[in-house]
């Protein structure tokens, strides 16, 4: 199959409908059905991009939770289990749609790509460098708590000697030290690259809209407009 | 170049702070899910936990632009995760106040980051803002999205136009407090080691 290429563009847009639509709460069975449409499409996508893991991993913690919430939950729930799983629920029902679209853009949408979609939408440079930064570094973040949380097993401080305060010292601390290193190597990378020149900067990726990117666009159009008149006006 | 430009390197220390900055607000906003008291706590915790990285920050900053940068990133990143765009100016008002404030101190006189970050920490009672002026359809929404009864009253017993007064001033604060530690803690570990 030839691999569907979408523009930074759209994968932007889609994040832009997806989590306009999740804040506005669903309220009858035909808004579920859109919202589930909506949230249906990027995991498609990820399936397209062969995330076959992250696609089942994603879709099945959102149809348990989907499924418990209507199930066994109601406004009468009381207790504590009962509230953990309320808390639970509510988070994967609620953040779900939007963070399947987030991950499946940070994941697939390359940095120069991000850069010069960003050019061409007239963002300021200081904000589309920082925010191709912040996406970037999500991943370093993790990587990086996981190297601290092995050091501190292997020498058995793990739980910190049980004081809340040292626990959350003894993580940030390691972790802010190898943040400010590794961004003063980013920054030099970037630098030598020509990042910050007074140039305009040209791209290898040549962004173009095409016929798949204006069918999505359409679509999530189409679904926001519908959820919106279904929801406040009919 | 001009010196008080703001440069490459600037935008990506700003980019990773505040990936450092959301990470921790995230792992502490999870809390609030279990109970709506935790949820009206943040104004508590946030300051407290992010004053760490936020006071190494400080240390970096030395041009007007980056705080306020920081604080529109993370109404973007607030309204992605699908809080709500109603926070946003309150969110960018505070980036750009604690901004100026740092600047009027130079951006080096701790007594100004101190007010500095205080107000900064002001963007976190932004999150409560969709709770407060759209309450009537926020509560329905909560509801139906399965949390119970019990839930969303203790939030509204929690969090209201009277209380938002008061959280308001807990969360600038414990920002103060918030940054004397961080201060501490900056001191402590990255003084000593030469990285600041």
């Amino acid at each position: 199959m030839k691999r569907v290429r979408l523009d930074p563009r759209t994968k932007l847009y889609m994040i832009l409908v997806v989590s306009s639509i999740v804040m506005m709460s669903a309220t009858t069975p035909l808004l579920w059905a859109v919202r589930l449409a909506v949230t249906a499409i990027p995991l498609a996508l990820l399936v397209v991009e062969k995330r076959y893991a992250s696609a089942l991993r994603f879709s099945v913690l959102y149809a348990v939770a989907l499924l418990l919430s209507f199930r066994f939950l109601s406004e009468e729930s009381t207790g504590v289990f009962q509230s953990l799983l309320t808390g639970y629920c509510g988070i994967v029902v609620q953040f779900m749609p939007a963070f399947i679209t987030a991950w499946y853009v940070v994941r697939t949408t390359k940095i120069g790509e991000f850069m010069s979609a960003m050019q061409r939408m007239r963002v300021p440079d200081g904000i589309a460098i920082s925010l191709a930064v912040v996406m970037r570094f999500f991943p370093t973040i993790k990587e990086e708590y996981a190297a601290i949380s092995d050091a501190m097993r292997m020498r058995g401080i793990s739980l910190g000697g049980g004081s809340a305060v040292k626990m959350v010292e003894y993580r940030m601390i390691p972790l802010l030290f190898s943040c400010v290193n590794i961004g003063d190597e980013l920054s030099a990378a970037a630098i030598t690259r020509g990042l910050g020149g007074k140039g305009k900067r040209t791209s290898v990726e040549i962004l173009r809209l095409q016929v798949f990117d204006w069918l999505l666009i359409a679509a999530f159009t189409a679904a926001a407009g519908f959820f919106v008149v279904f929801k406040y006006v009919l | 170049m001009n010196a008080k430009q703001l440069t490459a390197k600037d935008f990506i220390t700003i980019g990773i702070f505040t990936a450092i900055w959301f990470v921790v607000e995230f792992a502490f906003g999870m809390l609030g899910y279990i109970h709506p008291y935790i949820v009206a706590s943040y104004v508590v915790m946030l300051p407290l936990a992010g004053a760490i990285p936020m006071m190494l920050f400080y240390t970096k900053v030395e041009k007007f632009g980056m705080i306020t940068i920081m604080s529109i990133l993370i109404a973007i990143i607030m309204f992605v995760t699908g809080m709500g765009y109603l926070g946003a100016p309150l969110c960018i008002a505070a980036g750009l106040a604690a901004d100026l404030i740092a600047k009027s101190g130079g951006y080096k006189s701790f007594k100004k980051t101190v007010l500095s970050y205080g107000v900064f920490c002001l963007w976190i009672c932004a999150n409560y803002f969709p709770v407060i002026i759209t309450a009537e359809s926020y509560r329905r929404g909560l509801v139906e999205a399965g949390f119970s009864a019990e839930y969303a009253e203790s939030l509204f017993r929690a969090i209201n136009t009277r209380t938002i007064g008061v959280l308001l001033i807990v969360c600038f604060v414990f920002g103060c407090i918030g940054a004397y530690l961080g201060k501490a803690a900056v001191k402590k570990h990255f003084e000593k080691a030469g990285i600041v």
